[in-house]
């Protein structure tokens, strides 16, 4: 673990000398679907080593401007860069070749399966033929889990006896596990209960501390504005503003999002 | 093969994986009671005779090798209800092959060739159309049986099977000590399809796109291909028992097959399939159509009428899924 960590957070800063401080930048983007315009024109930067809060009312298009950056879409127009290189987004394995990795709320796992199997969906370790190396993948997701902080009691039990908490867990113990550079995050806390949110905001803090990148997308403002450290409020498909924490505040924001408009 | 059912849950320990062998034993003792039960109540004891067991050992093969293919494509979460009229299309297929002189081995690679085109036609439409693939197979259904009488006039056609022997002696002619040579068949696919879905990467693709296809797409895995690919396993089994089939019965019906769909989704789901995806095994899959056969078998050798056995068909399917969902809900309570 402690070789990791010191490996990430060089591979960080090695970035750092060489970018522009920004680990992703997306620059006027715009997407259409159909004759409906759900992005105009929007400019998102992610740094290096930061949580950033993605923030807006519903079909603001907070998911339409992730689901680019993750591969699920393609933008109409605009270019998105990844550590200073253009970069060409087409499918969700281009966007975790880059190490972009997106956990979304019930879209995650799969209920009926087991942790591991999880933990390695699409990326199994396998032996000779692709065979399954089932011992690896249960050591090394457990191992993972327990990096994290997250305690499983039964090991081999599938997802859906897991609680919500402990869901997401496994769901960021898989980003870690694949070393992502940035993680994003769909409403991590949506069907949480208060304890398992805040346990959910520990694994964040974690993953900064691995030296990677969070885009943190919510609704409840109240957990974004305890771990992000600069916020992103988007509205009817444009960025309505770009603050850092210690320049705004809950009114603020809750203002912005309500209103949708411009403060003077 | 004991670690089969729990190898989808990961978990030889652990809640999961003892309610999936609860779930392979009960159907075990649903078997061993019907068995009994056959053997006692058949009239002069037909049931238990060295014939009736070769028969039903046969008969349970070619039920066996279309269910498991088809429980797989429900694992993957789609629907084949087509696979009687394919099977009915794949035979004439062949008998009009093998009519032209051509050699047997080339009419059975070209036959299994027609049943994946087929697989693969069913799973592009439903995958690239979007629609639910159990109107795509229920139109199979239909379209596939209809072609059948069409092309062959609605007649009954024989085979010689004994133009190539040795194809006859591994299809259809032999048997080992007790066990008719299909059932070899069975248990080698079997064995095949248990390396493939618990213990090959491949398996757990077809699993999670089952499960949850979103998450499975989100993860980089292409869940139509899979799709795909699974009714195109189901098209290549139905093709190659099509064959074994004819070279059983040594003729071609154009009902052949018929009902087959609703029994091969009753093994499937009797051996703790979900019709939803993402649960079942191919251990499960095994003892379904096991019973199945042993019902079909037993019925006829108790004098039943034959139109009874959809009665008990049906009943089965619905008994099994209300079964399997209150396992499901505890499962999910206690774990």
């Amino acid at each position: 673990m402690a070789d990791r960590r010191s490996a990430a957070a060089e591979a960080a800063g090695e970035h750092r000398r060489t970018g522009d401080g920004n680990l992703v930048r997306m620059v006027g983007i715009d997407k259409y679907f159909g004759r409906v315009c759900a992005l105009r024109g929007v400019d998102l930067e992610v740094k290096y080593d930061e949580i950033l809060g993605l923030v807006g009312d519903n079909g603001a298009g907070k998911s339409t401007l992730i689901k680019i950056l993750s591969g699920f879409y393609t933008a109409d127009r605009g270019e998105i860069y990844f550590e200073g290189k253009k970069a060409r987004i087409g499918t969700p394995s281009d966007a975790k070749a880059l190490g972009i990795e997106t956990v979304y709320q019930e879209q995650a796992l799969a209920p009926h399966v087991s942790i591991p199997r999880n933990v390695f969906m699409g990326r199994e370790l396998t032996k000779a033929f692709g065979i399954l190396d089932h011992k690896r993948m249960h050591e090394e997701s457990m191992r993972t889990i327990e990096n994290l902080g997250l305690r499983i009691k039964d090991t081999g039990a599938i997802v859906e006896a897991l609680s919500g908490g402990q869901r997401q867990g496994v769901a960021i113990a898989r980003v870690l596990y694949f070393k992502a550079k940035l993680v994003i995050l769909d409403e991590p806390t949506i069907a949480l209960s208060v304890k398992e949110s805040q346990q959910v905001m520990d694994f964040i803090q974690q993953l900064k501390s691995e030296g990677i990148s969070v885009v943190f997308i919510t609704h409840n403002l109240f957990h974004a504005f305890q771990i992000a450290e600069r916020f992103v409020v988007l509205s009817r498909g444009e960025v309505l503003t770009d603050v850092r924490r210690e320049d705004s505040s809950l009114e603020h924001l809750s203002k912005l999002i309500i209103s949708g408009e411009h403060d003077e | 093969m004991s670690s089969d059912t729990g190898a989808a849950t990961g978990a030889r320990r652990g809640f999961g994986g003892y309610i999936g062998r609860i779930q392979s034993l009960s159907t075990f003792v649903i078997f061993a009671a019907l068995f009994i039960f056959f053997a006692v109540m058949s009239p002069g004891n037909y049931f238990t005779s060295r014939d009736n067991l070769l028969i039903f050992l046969a008969t349970e093969a070619e039920f066996g090798i279309i269910a498991l293919a088809v429980g797989i494509l429900m694992i993957s979460g789609e629907f084949d209800l087509s696979v009687g009229s394919v099977l009915a299309f794949c035979s004439l297929t062949f008998i009009k092959l093998y009519g032209t002189g051509m050699h047997g081995l080339l009419a059975l690679v070209l036959t299994i060739g027609t049943g994946v085109a087929i697989g693969l036609f069913h799973g592009i439409v439903t995958v690239k159309a979007q629609i639910p693939s159990f109107i795509t197979t229920l139109g199979g259904l239909l379209l596939w049986r209809g072609v059948t009488l069409f092309w062959s006039g609605g007649l009954q056609e024989g085979l010689d099977v004994e133009r190539i022997p040795v194809l006859y002696s591994v299809l259809g002619g032999t048997t080992i000590g007790f066990v008719p040579v299909q059932f070899i068949w069975m248990i080698g696919i079997t064995l095949v399809a248990v390396f493939f879905v618990s213990y090959h990467k491949v398996g757990n693709w077809v699993y999670v796109t089952g499960d949850n296809k979103l998450a499975a797409r989100a993860m980089g895995i292409r869940t139509d291909r899979i799709k795909i690919a699974c009714f195109a396993v189901v098209g290549a089994a139905v093709g190659f028992v099509s064959v074994m089939q004819m070279f059983r019965s040594g003729t071609f019906t154009a009902r052949a097959g018929d009902g087959l769909e609703l029994q091969m989704v009753a093994a499937a789901v009797l051996g703790g399939t979900a019709l939803t995806g993402g649960i079942g095994s191919v251990l499960g899959i095994f003892w379904g159509a096991l019973i199945i056969a042993l019902i079909e078998n037993g019925l006829v050798m108790m004098r039943v009428q034959y139109w009874w056995t959809f009665t008990v068909f049906g009943a089965i399917i619905i008994i099994s899924v209300i079964t399997t969902k209150m396992i499901e809900k505890r499962r999910a309570m206690t774990g």
